[in-house]
């Protein structure tokens, strides 16, 4: 067993710490996955809960995969193929909003032609943005606070994929842009444009709104608004979130023991938005903690790489795409503890579904790719 | 400043400004719904309302010997619907086509239009129980799951679906104490008590949710806790409906033409003790109007004073202890006597015309004060210490037939029989005891019990153990195999048994049933005209009521069957064994011998003789002893007894021959004509290699006979 171990250990390269917030968040992922689908199975297979685990488990193992190929890629290739990823992610965008077949009410995914796999186009989207921007303040690093030239090409593209995501999950859009403007902040831009994108987001999203009277269909201002006035009309949270809470009581400090969930039968897709009640649940405050101090930690290790190599693109590539995923992990822990209205975000890497785990190894592939290389260039 | 501390600071200020306090809060949410929150939330929680609940098994199917059932579990549905479960965009967008589907399929007294403003009715005013179709079928049941809406299931469309089952008894009363129940709070009876266990199958369990405690209802969670409950097994019963149903008929043709206040009536199978019928029928007064009904097991529950069919006991324990011949003589004294100043009469008018007559021909007329005085006579001297003499002696005997042991049938509340024991002051033993015993009084017996030892003497002395059930199944598949019991190898000599069935044919032959007597076919059997509810003195008996009885078996020289018919208190149309129950003995017994093939004599028992057949063997070769033995049983006449083993049968002229078979070492013989285990012994003894194609006998071998063998292969060819 050693041995095995060491070696993996050895082929790893990169931040072990990195590695380590991967693979336990994977672990989380099967135990809670597991847990939760047993209604979904029961509604759907009648009761095979393992056809589920095995379903995961595939995409966990071919996550991982991922994650180790594309760390073995020099980041640098990724910010070669950015304006590229950047271009195909806008029609594929485009493509969605139009002719993409609505699944849970929205319509977030494409379906690749005759293969039949659905994947939601904003998760690749995002990751070409994040890439992009990164590769755009790093490069304009000498005049990064000049509006004409820096600015303004870098905020297009952001404002354009925000703005094509945002009709169909505005959530996500949000998040991407939070990340966009965390980076332009890192990156040195100027607080004042800063505020000035923030008030032209605010500016787009009033504009969608404003559309949506003309296409209910496409931009689902309705949903929004109806979940913002059940939040702010019931202090206790609508019915799933109060479902939430209660799991997250029963879990009390240690938890009620793997596969004890009862609120899984009462919560809406368990598995996937209100996962993290689930893990609370079964494995008590104790659990949360853990999952909150993992993201946390894959923080520090990011900004820690930064701190070694402050100006170069990897460093803001590997804290641009860290940043998409904790702010979405902790926007999916905020709906579970009634801190913000439902969004209908995954926890990255724990929740169930291909697309979201898979974009999300990637960017863990990345982000080590990025901590080989500074580490590499530290140690000269 | 320079880039690269700006950079930092700005990293730094996002870290511990926005990631680090995002997280506290995140933490301090967790712990403070978790904890301070905590108690109100798990009071909230579904773990109040979720309970594991017994799921009751499938119970398993009673069913008669044939396969139909005598007791089954239907299930049914009961379905609700929760109003509040389905979610905004399923409930709007199936609405209308579900309530299109109700209108014309559920709730057929009210309009689309209806139905839908209820639909949103409910959903309004949050109504999570609302009654949509109460014990639907199976069928019903997965028709209305399938509408729109409904079939996303429980969770998504808040349609709820509660099985229950119930128990029904296709064949309605038929047989209904003997099948049974089991019932909250009552004691089990019948068969479905004894075998409650095999029929119940095991519980299972699963987790509930309260909708509404107040009201306790329940729903079920489909989740991993579930235990699926056993189903219960099935029971093959012996019963026959068809004997069921002429055995129930003639009984409740007699309990009401004779107005009584209740009757039974057992049919079993002589050799097996297999109870192929068993009604009862108790009165109920109902609104005026007298009804019978299977209220009681009184064949097995209850234990009665036979009367004059316990004088079969009596005269066979007289025979067994040597003291009397059927053709001795007795003294019945015009049928009264008196014991220790109380009067023993014979009911018999036969009786009264007579003073001594042979023992056999008291016995066909039941005089009592014939048995009595035998008894009397030969069991007098006292002496409880010694049971070889003595009223002991009287009761061991009556021990060696089982009388005083229950037989065990697999019906719960089997009455145990009451045999006094020989001057136990306890069972209040008295001077009149032995008589009286003699003629079926002061002991008990169910009305089975008695059966049972009838159905011994029909059976040669061997008593069988009366049972209900021989199989238990699974799935159609045999669990348990339940043989015939023997209670008692040999209850008395063959001599005595013989007797005993001589005095029981005599009985209807010529005496007390002899206008039973029946064209078709002879049976045996004993009356009884027992008093109920007696007092006796010196001046005679008050009775209180009769009991009519009548046991016996048929037809009598090979018994099938043995049957019991026992009439509690006739009140009109006759009182006596003989024209109360014995002709219901009789219609049962002509309605068997009809409807039953079986128990005709076979024109033809034995094989035809074989004049002419076209299947024999074109060549018969097979081992001696084989071949005589078959030969005999055809009844074919033939010659010869060769001193070999294998032989062959030739025809010679008009006759068979038998020959000696004798094949040459090294040559092929010829094996056409033989069947394929015959024909490879005999090759395959030779170093052949035999193939084979067909079946039948060979027709064809490759390899002419006469040809040298040298481990060649041959071919045979079957036809």
């Amino acid at each position: 067993m050693s041995t095995i171990a060491a070696r993996i250990y050895a082929e790893l390269q990169g931040d072990k710490a990195i590695w380590a917030v991967l693979a336990l968040l994977t672990v989380f992922s099967v135990l809670a996955v597991y847990s939760s689908t047993g209604t979904l199975a029961y509604r759907v297979k009648g009761g095979d809960t393992e056809a589920y685990l095995f379903k995961h488990g595939m995409i966990l193992v071919g996550g991982l995969l991922l994650a180790y190929l594309s760390h073995l890629l020099h980041y640098k290739k990724y910010a070669n193929a950015a304006p590229y990823l950047l271009a195909l992610s806008i029609p594929l965008l485009m493509y969605t909003i139009g002719f993409g077949p609505e699944i849970n009410e929205a319509k977030r995914w494409i379906q690749i032609p005759f293969v039949g796999i659905t994947f939601q186009s904003s998760a690749f989207a995002s990751i070409a943005l994040v890439i992009y921007v990164a590769r755009a303040i790093s490069s304009k690093q000498d005049y990064i606070k000049d509006f004409q030239s820096a600015f303004i090409p870098i905020i297009v593209p952001i404002l354009i994929v925000c703005g094509l995501i945002a009709p169909a999950d505005l959530s996500t859009a949000a998040v991407l842009f939070f990340t966009c403007i965390f980076m332009m902040f890192i990156g040195r831009v100027a607080l004042q444009y800063i505020f000035l994108l923030l008030f032209l987001g605010i500016a787009l999203f009033s504009m969608l709104i404003a559309l949506g009277e003309f296409f209910p269909e496409t931009i689902r201002v309705k949903t929004w608004i109806s979940r913002v006035i059940e939040f702010t009309s019931d202090p206790d949270g609508v019915y799933q979130v109060r479902q939430a809470k209660i799991a997250i009581a029963n879990g009390e400090f240690f938890g009620l023991g793997p596969g004890n969930s009862i609120q899984r039968n009462f919560l809406p897709s368990p598995y996937s938005d209100f996962i993290y009640a689930i893990i609370c649940e079964e494995y008590g405050v104790i659990g949360g903690i853990v999952v909150i101090g993992l993201y946390l930690l894959l923080m520090f290790r990011v900004t820690r790489l930064v701190t070694k190599s402050p100006k170069a693109f990897g460093a803001m590539l590997a804290i641009g795409l860290a940043v998409s995923m904790v702010l979405q992990a902790f926007f999916n822990i905020a709906v579970s503890v009634n801190l913000i209205p439902v969004t209908g975000l995954t926890l990255p890497m724990i929740s169930m579904g291909g697309t979201s785990i898979l974009f999300t190894c990637i960017s863990f592939g990345m982000i080590l790719s990025v901590s080989k290389y500074i580490e590499s260039v530290a140690n000269e | 400043m320079d880039i690269k501390n700006e950079v930092l600071y700005r990293v730094y200020g996002l870290l511990f400004g926005i990631f680090v306090p995002i997280s506290i809060v995140l933490l301090y949410k967790t712990i403070y719904i978790s904890a301070w929150e905590g108690q109100r939330w798990r009071d909230e929680g579904a773990s109040a309302y979720i309970k594991p609940h017994k799921v009751e098994a499938e119970r398993g199917n009673i069913m008669a010997d044939d396969g139909s059932l005598l007791a089954t579990s239907i299930p049914y549905y009961n379905l609700y619907f929760d109003a509040v479960a389905a979610s905004d965009y399923d409930f709007n967008e199936n609405l209308d086509t579900l309530a299109q589907c109700l209108a014309t399929h559920v709730l057929t007294d009210k309009t689309v239009g209806g139905i839908r403003q209820d639909l949103m009715n409910w959903r309004d005013s949050t109504k999570r129980y609302v009654k949509l179709k109460m014990r639907a079928s199976y069928a019903e049941k997965e028709f209305i799951q399938s509408f729109p809406l409904f079939r996303k299931g429980q969770f998504r469309s808040g349609l709820i679906v509660q099985r229950n089952s119930e128990r029904k008894r296709p064949f309605g009363i038929a047989a209904r104490r003997t099948i049974g129940y089991v019932r909250d709070g009552a004691v089990p009876v019948g068969l479905e008590g004894y075998f409650n266990e095999t029929l119940g199958g095991t519980t299972g369990t699963q987790m509930m949710l309260a909708l509404d405690k107040a009201n306790d209802i329940w729903i079920p969670l489909d989740d991993l806790t579930k235990v699926e409950p056993k189903s219960g097994d099935d029971i093959v019963t012996t019963l026959d409906i068809n004997l069921q149903d002429i055995v129930e008929n003639e009984l409740y043709k007699a309990v009401n033409y004779h107005d009584a206040e209740w009757g039974t009536a057992v049919l079993m199978e002589v050799k097996t003790g297999k109870v192929r019928a068993l009604a009862n029928l108790g009165r109920i007064e109902y609104n005026e109007e007298t009804k019978w009904y299977e209220d009681y097991n009184y064949a097995v529950g209850r234990g009665i004073e036979p009367g004059s069919t316990f004088k079969l006991a009596t005269i066979m324990a007289l025979l067994e202890d040597g003291y009397i011949d059927l053709n001795d003589s007795i003294d019945i004294e015009r049928g009264q006597t008196t014991f220790y100043e109380e009067k023993m009469e014979d009911s018999s008018p036969f009786s009264f015309k007579i003073d001594s007559t042979s023992i056999k021909r008291a016995f066909e007329i039941s005089s009592n004060v014939g048995m009595a005085k035998l008894v009397t006579q030969y069991y007098a001297e006292k002496n409880a210490a010694n049971d070889n003499i003595g009223a002991a002696k009287f009761i061991k005997r009556l021990k060696e037939f089982n009388l005083h042991i229950p037989t065990g049938v697999e019906i719960g509340g089997e009455a145990n029989p009451y045999i006094k024991e020989a001057y136990s002051e306890e069972d209040q033993w008295s001077g009149t005891t032995l008589p009286w015993m003699s003629i079926g009084y002061e002991l008990k017996l169910s009305p089975l019990q008695l059966l049972t030892f009838f159905n011994a003497v029909a059976n040669d002395g061997v008593m069988v153990k009366p049972h209900l059930v021989t199989e238990v199944q699974r799935y159609g598949e045999t669990v348990d195999l339940f043989r015939p019991t023997i209670l008692n190898k040999r209850i008395a000599s063959t001599g005595t048994i013989e007797k005993a069935q001589e005095l029981l044919e005599a009985v209807v032959t010529n005496g007390t049933a002899y206008k039973l007597k029946s064209k078709r076919f002879n049976f045996a059997g004993k009356t009884g005209t027992a008093q109920v509810n007696y007092r006796r003195s010196s001046r005679g008996t008050r009775v209180g009521g009769y009991q009519a009885s009548f046991a016996g078996y048929f037809p009598a020289e090979d018994p099938v069957y043995s049957c019991i018919v026992v009439i509690n208190k006739p009140k009109q149309n006759g009182i006596y064994g003989s024209e109360v129950a014995g002709p219901v003995f009789k219609r049962i017994a002509e309605k068997c011998y009809t409807s039953k093939l079986e128990m005709h004599r076979p024109i033809n028992d034995r094989p035809l003789k074989i004049l002419a057949s076209n299947e024999l063997p074109i060549k018969s070769i097979g081992e001696k002893t084989d071949m005589k033995y078959i030969l005999d049983y055809l009844d074919v006449e033939y010659f010869g007894n060769p001193g070999t083993d294998l032989t062959v049968l030739d025809l010679e002229g008009d006759s068979l021959m038998m020959n000696q078979r004798s094949i040459p070492a090294d040559r092929m013989p010829s094996v056409v004509g033989l069947g394929l285990r015959d024909a490879l012994f005999v090759l395959e003894n030779k170093g052949l290699k035999v193939e084979v194609d067909g079946y039948g006998k060979v027709a064809r071998q490759s390899l002419r006979a006469g040809t040298v063998i040298q481990g060649q292969t041959v071919k045979l060819t079957m036809q």
